[in-house]
């Protein structure tokens, strides 16, 4: 069964069908999609009988998509291939309740809801997509077709500032594609696919990218050439997937998209689409250019401690609430740099996980910042006090929220942390890629997130209650936002509670990762 | 799973339980809670200490990995040894007791349900921090057990006071969680493991550092300087929940952990530990003296006793440091949960009005009104003041003797002050609140039974009725067969810097000049006060980084990007389109030239024909 195709196309197509479906049927939108995500539960958790934890390739599904003949160049080759393996398979579990939930937190949009559910079908299938495909130009393929829903679902569904909020979203993201698309195509250039001896095969698949022998020799990329231009195509490529991770100072686009966007395309955007930048880190950069993963190590890293850092106190000086949990997102992705460029077992799979926790976290964040928007429309954390008073369940999974959000043991935040600091300690002595007091002022960022959320806790639930907004009514949770918020409260406690279900996904790859880097002797004492 | 780890599982189990029903019951059931839950603490705090009389040696430990990866793994299990099971019992017994007198105490309050459902998990998460045998799973309870007390804090959350000292007790905690969180990094950098079992002692610079992170994570989790004006603030939490953080949970947490740790620091952290110890029990001595709050002034005497227990730690005398962290369980427990049945009483009596019924100076004459609970206070403060034929005498005396052996002026001459200061400070408090002629004219009452019972307990803990060896003895050093063996020249000194120190407390009894503030409380609250101005201030630069220097280039170069459009644009309506414009022009021109050639005359024609025909004679000719 072509699961993984099933979970990319079922939401693609039915976009296609919904725009058959007259507008006036206001109803049948997100019935549709809900349908849909709920389908892709069903498929994943099939994808979970049948997924052997090897640290091989699962449920492959290969097939030629674009054969070009180009005589004296060779040829052209572009597979449609699609696995999944322990770094994209959580994330894709992860893709498929995070969209679920999304869709139920937007079943009360009323503008256009026709063009909004197709779009957020379409968006659905080519996150999916771009986590699943293992040939570079269709990842390409896929990773740009994310960027339009995403552009239009801000710029039209979005706050009061969205046309300026989805431009710059569009412009950075924009400009990470056009590095991304140019190292593509000096990959493409530089490497031919082993399977044909006699011919010249150019090929797109990523995992002949990962093996230096699948370079020609003499071409832009191969390690081989004097003056090769190795080292900037993984600037480049890493710059590109930075833009997405979002890492200080690429980040500027990320607080300004989550204000204006809508609560469910900030959920989208905080759980799944930053994901893909870390994705793409540990997919693309780092087994397709070790050399200069090992060579720009230091700054890796440091771009790592000052997103923590720098996310987390402007986080702290952050007015609106959205804007805080935006700048807490660019501070715990900033775990996943350090982990990544510790390039230990421990820091890749702690990078994994913490981007799956954050998936979660970020997401329950969002929704409540969600809740309260939807009662006031208001965001000003200054404009509350004591809300505990009046919302005593919604007070309570804004704590479980925080409080797994500041890595308090227990929650899954925790366990990413505490796995990237194993692997980021270790890491002078095993390989000394990152030095010991990059970590240790990375810690620093710990306190801090404890720093701004408690003091939002203290600003705006605690205390006599006052409102300074317009609002009809400051009603508790209803059944819809309980449906959305306990299931991520259940699995982040789950994920911190019983580390190993998760990891046992990860282990294996996070193993081969670094067992790859060993074999490239990088691991060797300097 | 042996039956001895299945019921210390079971006993870690019951709070959990209890918590959980706590948060799911209505509130209108929620009364049965604390009754059955302190009834199978009691069960379980004996349950736990029974396998131990006549056998100390017995040692036990179930573990199963929790979490492996790489060559980390790291095992969740119980560890049973002698020191485990009587900390566990402590905390299962102060625990018990504060549930049962929670009951009175909490009686008209709201929120019932929370309350007591915190309260089980932060007994849940103090017991799996004494049973754990990796340091990783240590730091998760120690941290559960900080949100615990943030949470519990803040109970009466309208209350800004409340919610302000929660978030500092719980930021100053957390920087030395972090502190706490980096040794434990490097101590597995270094040792690959943090099984409990398995940390060696060695030495080494990065040993030492490990070990001082370690230790200013204790610092914060125990009140000590300079992390210590948490405790003080903490004050706001009611003050069920202050007994529990004081004697068996929160602070120590942080002691326990040293008991286990020492073996394996290096000489220089122990050293400072010492410093720190005798600094923070000076300093909280000399804080419980001036300030006049009745909770501060027992949080000020917490600090002091903890910082006499990190002192004993540091000289390496982990049996007189844990004996006293036992005995001060119960009397501290006995003296806030008679401190809460004052407040409680005095609520009553000034019918909720504008009295700050905490000030002792407000008090006096309770001893008549209040008499049981008055001698449950008075056996307290006498094992805080180490008098004899009360359990603190006797830890008292392990210590001292210890710190004679090490044979240091400064060392014992801090130590004596410390003991001099301590039955001052004391006895100071029971004046003003129960022999002091009263005077207020109000009517207190005696608490209810259910709140004076758990005093009386507490209290009965902590006088030595028990014989060992021909000593009088606590059930402490009864259980771990300590061997009590004081030089008589220290007893006679201790009793005689007591007496003095009596006398002296009696002398002055009256003097009721006090600071409004401690003035090291203040000036750390106000170092902490710069660092949050600090780090906003930093907050808001970062800020106009991102908006002044980030944005502004991503937006030059938007604008460099329109500009050039523009340019382009330009270009396009003069140079492209002026090309074709001249093309057309040019076309227009000739056009109108050949129009008027072509004008129709036949004579015309005729002549340009003639032309041609001449020229084309011509260029033929030539």
């Amino acid at each position: 069964m072509p699961y993984i195709s099933f979970l990319i196309f079922i939401p693609i197509v039915t976009a296609l069908v919904a725009l058959l479906i007259p507008a006036r049927y206001t109803r049948v939108f997100p019935w549709l999609t809900v349908g849909v995500n709920i389908l892709q539960v069903f498929i994943f958790i099939l994808m979970v009988i049948h997924f052997k934890v090897d640290g091989s390739l699962q449920l492959i599904e290969k097939h030629s998509w674009i054969t070009l003949s180009l005589s004296s160049w060779g040829q052209l080759q572009a597979e449609y291939l699609v696995a999944v393996d322990g770094l994209s398979f959580p994330l894709v579990g992860l893709s498929v309740v995070i969209m679920l939930i999304a869709t139920l937190s937007s079943w009360h949009v009323s503008k256009s809801r026709k063009g909004y559910f197709a779009l957020l079908l379409i968006l659905n299938g080519a996150i999916i997509g771009s986590f699943c495909a293992l040939d570079f130009l269709l990842f390409y393929v896929f990773f740009e077709f994310m960027l339009l829903p995403m552009f239009f679902l801000i710029g039209i569904w979005g706050g009061p500032k969205r046309e300026y909020a989805s431009i710059k979203f569009f412009l950075y993201t924009l400009l990470g594609s056009i590095f991304i698309l140019i190292v593509m195509i000096g990959l493409y250039l530089s490497v031919q696919s082993p399977e044909n001896s006699t011919e010249v095969v150019h090929t797109f698949n990523v995992l002949y990218m990962q093996n230096l022998e699948n370079f020609i020799p003499g071409s832009v990329l191969d390690a081989t050439t004097t003056g090769s231009w190795r080292l900037w195509a993984f600037v480049l490529l890493f710059i590109g997937f930075a833009i997405k991770l979002p890492a200080v100072p690429f980040h500027t686009w990320l607080p300004d998209a989550h204000v204006e966007a809508p609560t469910a395309i900030s959920v989208v955007l905080a759980a799944l689409l930053l994901k893909i930048g870390g994705y793409g880190i540990l997919r693309f950069v780092y087994p397709v250019f070790p050399d200069g993963a090992v060579y720009f190590s230091d700054w890796v890293a440091g771009m790592g401690v000052v997103s923590i850092i720098y996310g987390a106190l402007n986080a702290l000086a952050s007015k609106d609430l959205k804007r805080l949990i935006a700048y807490s997102s660019v501070s715990h992705m900033g775990f996943v740099l350090l982990g990544i460029a510790s390039a230990t077992t421990e820091g890749i799979a702690g990078a994994v996980y913490q981007m799956v926790s954050h998936g979660i976290i970020s997401a329950m964040l969002f929704l409540i910042a969600g809740v309260l928007y939807d009662r006031t429309h208001d965001r000003i954390i200054e404009n509350y006090s004591g809300l505990a008073s009046q919302m005593k369940h919604y007070t309570a999974f804004v704590l479980i929220a925080f409080f797994a959000s500041l890595g308090l043991p227990g929650f899954s935040g925790f366990i990413g942390e505490v796995l990237i600091f194993f692997g980021a300690f270790q890491s002078q002595s095993l390989n000394n890629l990152v030095q010991m007091w990059m970590p240790i002022v990375a810690t620093l960022g710990l306190l801090l997130g404890a720093a701004y959320y408690l003091w939002t806790i203290q600003r705006m639930f605690f205390g006599p209650f006052a409102v300074r907004a317009n609002f009809a009514e400051l009603n508790d949770l209803t059944t819809r936002e309980y449906a959305m918020l306990l299931p991520l409260a259940i699995m982040a406690l789950l994920f911190g509670i019983l580390p190993q279900i998760l990891l046992d996904y990860i282990n294996p790859f996070a193993e081969s990762f670094t067992s790859m880097w060993f074999s490239l002797g990088i691991n060797a004492n300097p | 799973m042996s039956d001895a780890i299945t019921i210390l599982l079971i006993t870690l189990l019951i709070p959990m339980v209890s918590a959980g029903i706590a948060f799911s019951v209505k509130e209108k059931y929620g009364w049965l809670i604390p009754i059955v839950s302190s009834l199978l603490l009691l069960i379980a705090a004996i349950a736990v200490l029974f396998p131990l009389f006549g056998n100390v040696q017995l040692t036990e430990q179930f573990s199963q990995p929790w979490l492996s990866i790489g060559n980390t793994s790291v095992s969740i299990g119980i560890l049973a040894t002698p020191i485990t099971r009587l900390m566990a019992a402590v905390v299962l017994f102060v625990s018990a007791m504060v549930h049962i007198f929670s009951i009175g105490y909490m009686a008209n309050e709201k929120n019932t349900d929370r309350y007591f459902g915190f309260l089980g998990l932060f007994t849940f998460a103090m017991l799996g921090l004494v049973y754990s045998t990796n340091l990783l799973i240590t730091f998760c309870f120690w941290e559960l057990v900080g949100f615990c007390s943030y949470r519990l804090i803040a109970h009466t959350q309208q209350k800004t006071a409340a919610s302000q000292a929660a978030t500092k007790a719980f930021l100053l905690t957390k920087a030395g969680d972090v502190a706490f969180l980096i040794g434990l990094l490097i101590l597995w950098t270094q040792n690959s493991t943090l099984e409990l079992a398995f940390i060696t002692s060695t030495s080494g610079v990065w040993n030492t550092v490990a070990g001082l992170c370690i230790f200013i994570g204790v610092v914060g989790k125990s009140a000590q300087f300079p992390l210590f004006n948490w405790l003080p603030d903490a004050m706001q939490g009611p003050t069920p929940v202050s007994a529990l953080i004081h004697a068996a949970t929160m602070v120590a947490a942080g002691i326990f952990m040293l008991v286990q740790l020492v073996p394996v620091f290096t000489p220089s952290t122990l050293w400072v530990m010492t410093a720190v110890g005798i600094v923070s029990a000076l300093m909280g001595a000399a804080g419980a003296w001036l300030v006049t709050d009745i909770k501060k002034i027992l949080a000020y005497s917490t600090i002091s006793q903890l910082g006499f227990m990190i002192l004993a730690l540091g000289l390496g005398e982990t049996t007189g440091a844990f004996t006293h962290l036992l005995h001060h369980a119960f009397f501290k427990a006995g003296l806030f949960l008679a401190a809460g049945s004052i407040i409680h009483a005095m609520h009553q009596a000034t019918h909720q009005t504008e009295v700050d019924v905490q000030d002792i100076r407000q008090l006096g004459g309770l001893r008549k009104q209040m008499p049981v609970t008055f001698i449950g206070f008075a056996i307290c403060a006498a094992a805080l003041a180490g008098i004899p034929l009360t359990s603190g005498y006797l830890s008292k005396e392990l210590i001292l003797t210890a710190v004679h052996q090490k044979n240091m002026w400064w060392l014992t001459l801090s130590v004596w002050i410390i003991v001099f200061a301590t039955p001052l400070y004391i006895f100071r408090l029971l004046w003003f609140a129960f022999l002091k002629p009263a005077t207020h004219v109000l009517t207190v009452n005696e608490a209810p039974w259910i709140m004076r019972l758990p005093v009386i307990l507490l209290a009965l803990g902590s006088i030595t009725f028990l014989f060992q060896q021909g000593h009088l003895s606590s059930f402490a050093t009864q259980i771990l067969q300590t061997e009590i063996a004081v030089p008589t020249r220290i007893v006679i000194i201790s009793l005689a810097v007591t007496a003095a120190s009596l006398l002296t407390a009696w002398l002055s009894r009256n003097l009721s000049s006090r600071a409004p503030e401690f003035l090291i409380q203040y000036f750390l609250d106000s170092i902490n006060l710069y660092l949050v101005r600090l780090t906003t201030f930093a907050g808001s630069l970062t800020t106009t980084f991102d908006k002044k220097w980030i944005d502004r280039s991503i937006h030059t170069l938007a604008y460099g990007k329109v500009m050039l459009a523009h340019v382009a644009g330009w270009a396009d309506r003069n140079m492209v389109d002026g090309t074709v414009h001249g093309v057309t022009w040019v076309a227009r021109g000739l056009g109108g030239v050949t129009r008027s050639v072509a004008n129709g005359k036949i004579q015309s024609y005729l002549l340009w024909a003639m032309a041609g025909l001449l020229i084309f004679i011509i260029w033929m000719l030539y």
